[in-house]
């Protein structure tokens, strides 16, 4: 019991992370129908971003600040370069443009900065633990946790007191009417693209705290979390994508320490046969977003 | 199987025949010219990676569905063959614990191959039934999820399952002095590829693929059940691409769970839609250019900017001419290709398609005049037909009966149901409660394909055509159905149906291309070429003139006549329903609430006050 407790607990630290992420990859399938394989590139970017910044002598205080802010000017740059060139293409094409790029930084990171692993200096409280009780709990995780709900608080209001989270919902629910009514579809893709690229950043800050290190593949390890994630929620539903995000994160703890010895390390692939086992058996109760087709 | 032996069997063998020339002659040709060892293995890997790229162009062309997995179909390929492939000798320093005595088993490679190809197909088979009972169509975010979740699972599985495949570090390797020797089984498997992706596209299976490729409804509406041609794409896919991976791991000698992952399948897919993903020429075309643009791109990297005797000096090009330009260029052909070419270089631009064209002489138009086809009198019944949805009720117990020697009306105010009640009986709906009945046949909650193979064919109402096939092969697509399921139907050749649908000029011309009115026509045409009892017709003249809508009056009763179908109709235009029809129910809010003859509707009190308003006459 007590064991699982702490699972749980350390499930729901890492969770938060993949909460942010997912909710990043669900708000830009609301508004594009686009499933952004390149949303960890974000993570790739500012990684280098803190590499750079940690060489010429910064701290992770400023450097934290500075992660958000190249994450959200990257995820922007994206839309502007390519995802703004293939609004509304087919779901084909959406598809294989974010898997590009996601190849494509990681390649212009091989090119300029070279395939090793760049590392920094983890913040010196990474490892501490207080316990309550027999439970030892990562004042890390508490951190992570604490800053989640405050980001998610913060985004909820955004989504229900501002015009532009309501124009995003509406575009979300249905993007040819949300036109019709008025809303400015540019603004909206950008607007949910900055947001999409600010989760990234503050969910790329404990990513890169916890990992200490950066390379061109590093992306797709959060990209994987953050997609998996957003389909265990619904792909369309940013309620769904949180609450996927906090379950993959209880299910991958749980699933490493209840495993069997050699398969605790396919714990990721059973993540994924779950999810494909979800689509093939309720691929309507999954997906809110998939309207019926009118004829 | 092949509906026209000369255009679907003998020209893609000679255009296979051309294409696989082109490319070894291609490839020799560059080895020659270049000589070394280096070169010769480029040219052998980009003859395999053909292979693997042609097959994953038979699922993903010919059914539209996007597929992340096929690679990963190759790494389970990929191991098999190396397990049993593999002398025992060379096995026993890196997994000579294997389970199930894989340590010492060693069967020779065509052997393995075999062994590879049927492990494949079992894995794919499962995956097969997970895709058709997610409903996978062309564009659906399940298909992506289901395939990426085999790439992955294959390959954590292969990091893993240290015991059988060596992990991540030591692999798999062949002896030395094992490995593939020769060209030949490399060529062999090649043509025999080119060959049945050409065949399979041209057959009667491939084209049902390429109608639910370009509308999975119209498609199941058409009496095709794009599920099992989907099905038998992917097995036919991943038999080429299980022998292919075969011969990547023979070839290369060894395998790691590296080999068959992200990068591979980038590259396969870069290949695919440069190049053009619906066609076999478009891969091949995408395969050569990929590999020749990689090399330059690599010898360009590491060579600084001299290569193939081509010097830049002076320019100061550093910053572009490095290691690792390859993969850039990789990247930047996805995303570059996606944004202004998603259909690659030639669509689906075919070879043999193309000679086929050149040498065709003008087909004779059909000289026979289509006679009126025997009428069997054949009734359809809809009885207390009631639809939900959510908390409206759109149909509130609907009856109708029509018979197939008549053409039959269904006119009602916006939001009536006329359209759901058309949606129920052809599959579309579900109804909550109710009955729908063609003769003796019930057709309640039969899926859509198997109701327009009992003889129930609709048209849309906003249509939907194949947009990317021909006229022709519009008609055709549903006149292999009805040779297929509806033997007993009475249905004239597809020129002779062209022809009568006043279609003939633009036979050869791609459904898109077509103006409103012909389409419209293209749609009744498609619909009459599958034989049906009864044609339902989905407003045929929204978006008409006057002159056309009465012009259509003749239209649908030729066609009708001409395949010996009933006809029930929907539609706004009053002169056109009246023009055309013995009979009329007219349906509002749900139900029935008159029918007769055009005459008797249109001076009932109930449907006036419902419909007609000030309309009717005074």
């Amino acid at each position: 019991m007590t064991e699982l407790i702490q699972n749980v607990i350390d499930g729901l630290g890492r969770g938060s992370i993949y909460a942010l992420l997912a909710l990043g990859v669900a708000v830009i399938f609301g508004v594009m129908h686009l499933l952004n394989f390149a949303h960890g590139e974000l993570i790739t970017v500012s990684g280098y971003a803190a590499y750079a910044a940690f060489s010429s002598g910064w701290s992770w205080f400023l450097v934290a600040p500075l992660i958000i802010v190249v994450s959200i000017v990257s995820a922007l740059l994206i839309e502007r370069v390519a995802f703004s060139r293939v609004r509304g293409a087919s779901d084909f094409t959406l598809v294989l443009t974010s898997f590009g790029i996601h190849f494509l930084v990681s390649a212009v990171f091989v090119m300029y900065v070279g395939a090793r692993v760049k590392t920094f200096s983890e913040p010196g409280w990474i490892a501490d633990t207080y316990s309550i009780g027999p439970i030892a709990v990562e004042v890390f995780d508490t951190v992570v946790i604490a800053v989640t709900i405050v980001t998610l608080l913060a985004t909820v209001a955004i989504l229900q007191r501002t015009m532009f989270g309501l124009a995003l919902r509406a575009a979300a629910e249905d993007f040819d009417t949300a036109r019709l009514m008025g809303v400015n579809s540019d603004r909206v893709i950008r607007g949910a693209f900055a947001l999409s690229g600010a989760l990234a950043g503050i969910a790329g800050i404990f990513w890169l705290m916890r990992a200490g290190n950066t390379a061109p593949s590093a992306g797709i390890d959060p990209m994987l979390k953050g997609v998996l994630a957003a389909l265990i929620g619904g792909l369309g539903s940013m309620r769904g994508a949180v609450l996927g995000g906090l379950a993959l994160g209880v299910a991958e703890v749980v699933l490493r320490s209840q495993l069997p010895g050699e398969a605790a390390a396919l714990t990721e692939g059973v993540v994924f046969a779950l999810i494909a086992l979800l689509f093939i058996f309720r691929p309507q109760g999954l997906i809110s977003v998939a309207h019926a087709e009118r004829v | 199987m092949f509906p026209e032996l000369r255009r679907d069997v003998a020209f893609p063998v000679v255009g296979t025949l051309v294409l696989f020339a082109l490319l070894v002659g291609g490839g020799l040709l560059y080895s020659a010219l270049q000589d070394g060892a280096a070169s010769d293995k480029l040219v052998t890997s980009m003859f395999i990676d053909a292979i693997m790229v042609i097959g994953i162009q038979i699922y993903i062309g010919n059914t539209g569905v996007f597929s992340f997995g096929h690679v990963g179909f190759g790494a389970i390929a990929g191991y098999t063959f190396a397990l049993f492939a593999i002398a025992p000798a060379a096995k026993a320093t890196r997994i000579a614990e294997a389970p199930f005595g894989l340590a010492d088993v060693s069967t020779g490679p065509v052997t393995a191959t075999v062994i590879a190809v049927g492990v494949t197909l079992v894995i794919a088979v499962i995956v097969g039934i997970g895709l058709a009972r997610s409903g996978a169509r062309s564009g659906a975010v399940a298909a992506t999820v289901i395939t990426l979740a085999l790439l992955f699972v294959a390959h954590e599985v292969a990091r893993s399952w240290v015991a059988v495949t060596g992990g991540d570090r030591a692999g798999l390797t062949f002896g030395i002095g094992d490995t593939l020797g020769s060209r030949m089984p490399i060529y062999l498997v090649l043509l025999a590829t080119i060959l049945v992706a050409r065949l399979f596209a041209q057959s009667r299976s491939g084209r049902f693929a390429h109608a639910a490729r370009e509308d999975d409804l119209a498609a199941r509406a058409m009496g095709i059940n794009p599920t099992v041609q989907q099905t038998v794409a992917l097995l036919v896919s991943v038999v080429v691409v299980a022998v292919a991976a075969s011969l990547r791991v023979y070839e290369v000698g060894s395998i790691l769970p590296g080999l068959f992952f992200f990068n591979y399948t980038l590259l396969t897919l870069v290949m695919l839609v440069v190049g053009g993903r619906n066609s076999v020429s478009g891969a091949l075309l995408g395969v050569a250019v990929i590999t020749a643009a990689r090399e330059l791109a690599r010898r360009l990297g590491s060579e600084g900017y001299e290569a193939f005797g081509v010097g830049l000096d002076g320019v100061p090009l550093d910053w572009i001419f490095r290691e690792g330009l390859p993969r850039v260029v990789l990247g930047l052909a996805m995303v570059g290709f996606m944004i202004w070419r998603p259909n690659g270089l030639i669509d689906d631009w075919e070879l043999d398609g193309w000679l086929r064209n050149r040498l065709r002489r003008a087909d004779p138009r059909p000289t026979t005049r289509l006679e009126a086809a025997p009428k069997t009198r054949t009734e359809l019944v809809a009885t207390d037909v009631i639809v939900d949805f959510g908390g409206f009720r759109a149909l509130d117990g609907a009856d109708m009966v029509a018979a197939s020697d008549e053409i039959v009306g269904l006119i009602g105010p916006n939001g009536a149901g006329k359209t759901t009640l058309v949606n129920v009986m052809t599959g579309m709906v579900e109804p909550s409660t109710g009955k729908v009945r063609l003769g003796e046949k019930d057709l309640t909650r039969a899926p859509s394909h198997e109701i327009a193979r009992a003889g129930l064919v609709r048209t849309f109402q906003n249509l939907r055509l194949f947009s990317s096939l021909t006229v022709r092969e519009n008609v055709e697509i549903s006149w292999l159905v009805a040779s297929r399921h509806r033997p007993a139907s009475a249905v004239p050749g597809i020129d002779e149906i062209v022809d009568a649908a006043g279609l003939w000029e633009h036979r050869d011309r791609r459904a898109s291309e077509l103006d409103y009115g012909n389409s419209r026509r293209l749609e009744l045409a498609r619909a009459a070429a599958l034989g049906p009892t009864f044609l339902l017709l989905d407003e045929p003249t929204s978006g008409m003139s006057d002159e056309e809508s009465l012009e259509m009056i003749t239209q649908v009763r030729h066609m009708a006549s001409v395949v010996g179908a009933g006809v029930l109709v929907i539609d706004h235009d009053l002169n056109f329903i009246t023009g055309i029809c013995d009979r009329i129910y007219c349906l509002d809010q749900g139900a029935v609430i008159a029918s007769g003859t055009p005459d008797e509707v249109q001076a009932d009190a109930q449907v006036r006050a419902a419909y007609l308003g000030s309309m009717g006459p005074t």
